[in-house]
């Protein structure tokens, strides 16, 4: 993934709720970042004036206010992802569910249709979060050392840079598990000789493949952190610790039962958005 | 500047000259390491893994055009500085990058990371200590060139080092530009580096470190030559940080042309002139050619391996194992420079600074004392001579005697940091320094079985014995003797660096009361037979007649924690009481045990960093009955978690020596995995030359249970499961004795060369006397031992 695939296009399906509006002031914060214009969407049974729309869909003027407003028709979520498939380079942010009878961190269906079927990066922001504004200043990569998932780097680089935001890469190793099998891992270090020289020398290298595979735009400061434990659990107390505005979480793109564990913890647990990239399977 | 480039119409092949590197790599794939294509995240563990190296100097497997995770690097042994960061402590200089060679063809500058790779292979060849490369690319306009390289430390000369690329262009005629920059990096290595002289004469880079005003030089020659036998002019531009070269080659299709280039490495710490040694060197060595330099090179290693070389029969990786780990150790070693010792990741990476630990005495004397002895008394005389940081160590904790650096550089004293930040900021005591001092009983350990090997009194008068006695004083000031009458050692940090500042580790006292019994027998033994000498050192050491003797009885009254119920040795006062923690049951886990369990219940249980009391038994097998070994080795196997890379070869070792063989070869692959099967990284900052050393230690003391004996050697072989046999050889006080062990018939060869007669003996078996120039077999029948018999040889 290059820094252009975090693109201008900045989508932000509403529904009608009160709920769907919590990803408004994110959506607003990555578009200013971004320097592109928030594009609301709502997917109805048919167009209607777009003056007309904003009571239906809880907005306020001001919250209107510097973006612009798309109607589609049909299944929402695959319009949705159709419409970010028209742009050339497309973030869609929405909320992970709107529907009063679901609990935190569950994905309402057309969220899940989304996750599972758009190619470009998501953005899942709890409704608990509300109208809050929101501003990037820390921003947590949680990294298995694989190949594939140091995809995520280079959108999470892109937005540390464009915000001026601090970017800490979190390892997370898991007690009892052997570590990911592909070639080219950067696990955490099975040998320990003296911790004095085997923590900085593994530090080094687990930041060296990440910014050779990730090929982040420029120099981007990182810090490399460390944890031990159920992977989701640790990425949520860290997150929760260190006060992280946003997760940067590269996804397989798997979401049947027992799978995709890690992303599930962290989409239940968080408290703050989640931008989820997706990955080679 | 003047740039030259030659140009020529397209000739017929026939009427190019050949052109070749010179010589070619090995075929046999049991010398040969091999890496193909190119895997980017790998890159700095094939760079580690494929280092070239003499002792002296050192060059990570890099490629020499650079990718996106390239980290080139060179090292010299014993060249330190300490950077602005004093606290950092010193740290191995990294020289500019020798190796460095760009490409452009068409403007375009040739790299895997563009195009498309047609074929990319590097061979670690093993018997020639050659680092080879073959490389096809075809670039984004579809041009493809042939690239075969060739890389070497000589052996046979270690201040030279050479690098040839043969250039085809398979399917274009354009210009070739040849590029090389030879800068010092912006930092060297974590030390600061001045740059003291450039220019247009040799050598081509001169330095002075920083804290410690080493200079170095390296002189560079560079020459390239077509097919056709027409040179190609090199033009020189001196820059701030070095310089560059450039060659400029208008290649034919199908043409080829080969790219030599020597350079040779001096230092202060080898000349008083290093950039004139370097000159000259390179004079003679541009005279003699690289024809010549790789053949020397090649004759050495031959040599070389005519001693080290440990030979498995029915299982080719544990063979390539094995000789991975005897070329590392061969290239870790210099005899000619008592000076340095081998850091912890040798010359074949940053990690750990360059920095000296026990492993060098323990894991890798061995393997020089047994096969090298030059090598092994030089790696001792380090510890000679630096034994006046040892004593002001021992002094400043309120000691008398040597009391050796946990972590040595260039000048003895104690660099071990007090503290260290893990990656979960959490703020790291560093005890070690303070406390881990059974590394003195090490030192110790490894004179006193280098002159049982080789018989050198010249060393043991000249150093050996004052590192005896000077340990030994330490041990004897270290222990309190307390109401119980017996001498305890308080807070200290065994091999199990989980559990610190513990009392009466088993490791530490038993080493201790070792160290104190060799320290009286040096005196003695000295006294006895040179007693001019002994006067002398006595003297000059302040060494009452009685004060060794005293040793004796300091020794005998040391507390060892042995159960004469149980035949176990308590790790510590208090272990057995701690929390048994079942590591099975724990599964796999990607990290060591302290971070699944947490520093403080690791802390409380019985759970243990690497062997401890099992290491105690392999240094100490004639101090106990095998009964003591196995219950021992019983008990703490399975609580041993292997956090540390050194643990499971001398776990191999010790269930070799016990028979259990199928134990033996899972610690043994466990060992060899390190770094040939890394698939976490930690080879990246440099091979682990104590798991290397390890290794080698497991198949000639535990497989075959090679023993030192007082006339002879003694072999208690037990194959593993896979081998069909294993050869090897090792010297013995002047002699080169040849050991074959086979399954079928089960049985053990050896022949010797040298002077006089020795004893050849099985354990629990016969011996008898062998005469150089004769083969004598025994073979094991109905579980016993038959009488050695000489056969025909």
């Amino acid at each position: 993934m290059t820094p252009a695939t975090l693109a201008p296009a900045v989508i932000v399906p509403l529904d009608g709720t009160v709920h769907a509006t919590a990803a408004l002031p994110v959506a607003r914060g990555l578009a200013a970042l971004l320097g592109s214009t928030p594009c609301i969407v709502h997917v109805g049974v048919r167009p209607r004036p777009p003056r007309e729309m904003l009571e239906p869909l809880k907005l306020t003027s001001e919250q209107l206010e510097g973006s612009v407003l798309h109607q589609a028709t049909g299944s929402p979520a695959a319009a949705i992802v159709d419409l970010a498939a028209s742009r050339r380079h497309a973030l869609i942010v929405m909320c992970t569910h709107t529907g009063l009878d679901k609990p935190r961190g569950a994905l309402g269906s057309v969220t899940r249709e989304v996750l599972r079927t758009a190619a470009c990066p998501v953005v899942l922001v709890h409704p608990e979060r509300g109208p809050r504004p929101w501003t990037l200043r820390r921003l947590l990569l949680p990294h298995d050392g694989t190949p594939t998932s140091a995809a995520a780097l280079s959108p999470a680089a892109e937005l540390a840079r464009r915000a001026g935001a601090e970017l800490t890469v979190l390892h997370v190793a898991v007690p009892g598990s052997e570590p990911p099998g592909e070639p080219g891992t950067c696990a955490a270090p099975r040998y320990l000789d003296q911790p004095q020289h085997e923590w900085p020398a593994w530090a080094r290298e687990f930041l060296d493949r990440l910014r050779a595979i990730g090929r982040p735009p420029g120099e981007v400061p990182m810090r490399l952190s460390f944890a031990a434990g159920e992977a989701g659990r640790a990425i949520v107390e860290f997150a929760s610790r260190e006060a992280s505005d946003l997760i940067v979480l590269a996804w397989r793109g798997v979401l049947e039962p027992g799978r995709a564990l890690t992303a599930r913890a962290v989409v239940g647990g968080a408290s703050c958005p989640i931008l989820v990239v997706r990955v080679a399977a | 500047m003047s740039e030259h480039s030659t140009r020529r119409s397209t000739s017929t092949a026939a009427a190019i000259a050949a052109l070749d590197l010179p010589g070619a790599p090995t075929a046999d794939p049991a010398w040969r390491l091999v890496e193909e294509g190119f895997a980017l995240p790998r890159e700095h563990e094939i760079e580690s893994l494929f280092t070239v190296a003499n002792g002296y100097v050192g060059t990570r497997g890099s490629l020499a055009e650079g990718c996106s995770l390239s980290w080139p690097a060179t090292f010299v042994a014993g060249v330190f500085d300490v950077g602005p960061d004093a606290g950092a402590g010193p740290t191995l200089v990294r020289l500019p990058d020798w190796t460095h060679l760009a490409l452009v063809v068409g403007g375009l500058r040739l790299t895997l990371e563009a195009g498309e790779i047609v074929e990319h292979r590097r061979v670690l060849d093993l018997r020639q200590a050659i680092l080879w490369r073959e490389w096809r690319q075809r670039d984004p306009t579809g041009r493809v060139t042939h690239l075969r390289f060739l890389r070497l430390a000589s052996l046979a000369d270690r201040h030279l080092l050479a690098q040839s690329v043969l250039i085809t262009p398979e399917n274009y005629s354009d210009t070739v530009h040849i590029e090389s920059r030879l800068q010092w990096p912006a930092d060297p290595g974590g030390g600061t580096v001045e740059r003291a002289a450039s220019g247009d004469g040799a050598p081509d880079v001169l330095l002075r470190t920083t804290s410690r005003g080493v200079v170095v030089a390296v002189a560079l020659g560079g020459e390239m030559r077509t097919g056709r036998g027409e040179r190609v002019e090199r033009a020189r531009e001196p820059g701030p940080r070095g310089v560059v070269e450039r060659w400029t080659w208008y290649a034919g299709i199908g043409e080829t042309a080969l790219l030599t280039r020597l350079a040779i490495v001096y230092t202060s710490r080898d000349d008083e002139n290093p950039a004139g040694a370097a000159a000259r060197h390179l004079a003679r060595a541009r005279d003699d050619g690289i024809e010549r330099a790789v053949d020397a090179h090649v004759t050495a290693w031959s040599a070389r391996w005519s001693v080290a070389d440990v030979r498995v029969a029915g299982d080719e990786p544990d063979q390539r194992a094995l000789r991975f780990a005897a070329y590392h150790l061969i290239s870790a070693a210099n005899p000619e420079d008592e000076g340095v010792s081998i850091g912890a990741r040798a010359l074949t990476g940053e990690a750990y600074k360059g920095h000296v630990f026990w492993d060098t005495e323990i894991y890798l004397l061995p393997f020089y004392t047994l096969t090298d002895p030059p090598a092994a008394r030089a790696l001792l005389m380090y510890r000679y001579h630096t034994l006046p940081a040892a004593r002001a160590k021992a002094s400043a904790l309120g000691y008398r005697g040597a009391l050796y650096a946990w972590e040595s550089a260039d000048t003895g004293e104690d660099v071990t940091p007090s503290s260290a930040v893990a990656p979960d900021g959490q703020i790291v005591p560093i005890l070690t320094g303070e406390q881990e001092h059974h590394v003195s009983a090490d030192v110790a350990y490894a004179v006193w079985h280098y002159w049982r090997a080789t018989g050198d009194d010249r060393f043991l008068l000249d150093a050996g014995a004052e590192i005896l006695l000077e340990t030994a004083r330490f041990w004897a000031s270290r222990g309190r003797l307390e109401p119980d009458g017996r001498y305890h050692f308080r807070c200290v940090i065994g091999p199990d660096e989980y559990h610190e500042c513990v009392d009466d580790n088993a490791y530490t006292n038993l080493m201790a009361r070792w160290n104190l019994e060799r320290g009286a027998d040096a005196a003695r033994l000295v006294a006895d037979r040179w007693p001019e000498r002994w006067r002398a050192l006595a003297e000059r050491l302040g060494l009452s007649p009685e004060e060794p003797e005293a040793w004796r009885h300091v020794a005998a009254a040391i507390e060892t924690g042995f159960d004469p119920g149980t035949g176990l040795f308590e790790q510590f006062r208090g272990f057995f009481d701690l929390e048994d923690v079942d590591l099975a049951a724990h599964g796999p886990c990607a990290v060591p045990i302290d971070v699944c369990l947490g520093r403080e219940r690791t802390r409380r249980s019985r759970v243990i960093k690497q062997a401890d009391v099992v290491a105690l038994g392999v240094l100490l097998r004639d101090c106990f009955p095998r009964e003591v070994h196995e219950a021992n080795f019983r008990y703490y196997e399975p609580r041993t978690a292997h956090g540390s890379s050194l643990s499971s070869a001398f776990h191999a070792l010790a269930a070799a020596r016990l028979g259990d063989t199928a134990l033996a070869e899972r610690y043994f692959r466990q060992t060899a995995e390190i770094d040939l099967a890394d698939r976490m990284g930690s080879a990246a900052g440099g091979v682990h030359i104590g798991a290397l050393g390890g290794l080698w230690q497991a198949a000639v003391l535990g497989v075959a249970g090679l023993r030192l004996g007082e006339d002879g050697l003694a072999f208690d072989p037990h194959l593993l499961p896979a081998w069909h046999g294993l050869s090897f050889v090792t010297r013995w006080r002047g002699r080169t004795v040849s050991v074959s062990v086979t399954r079928e018939p089960r049985g053990i060869e050896v022949a010797m060369e040298g002077e006089g007669p020795m004893t050849a003996a099985l354990v629990g078996g016969p011996s008898r006397t062998i005469a150089p120039g004769h083969r004598y077999q025994a073979r094991r029948l109905d579980g016993a031992w038959e009488a050695w018999r000489e056969v025909d040889g």
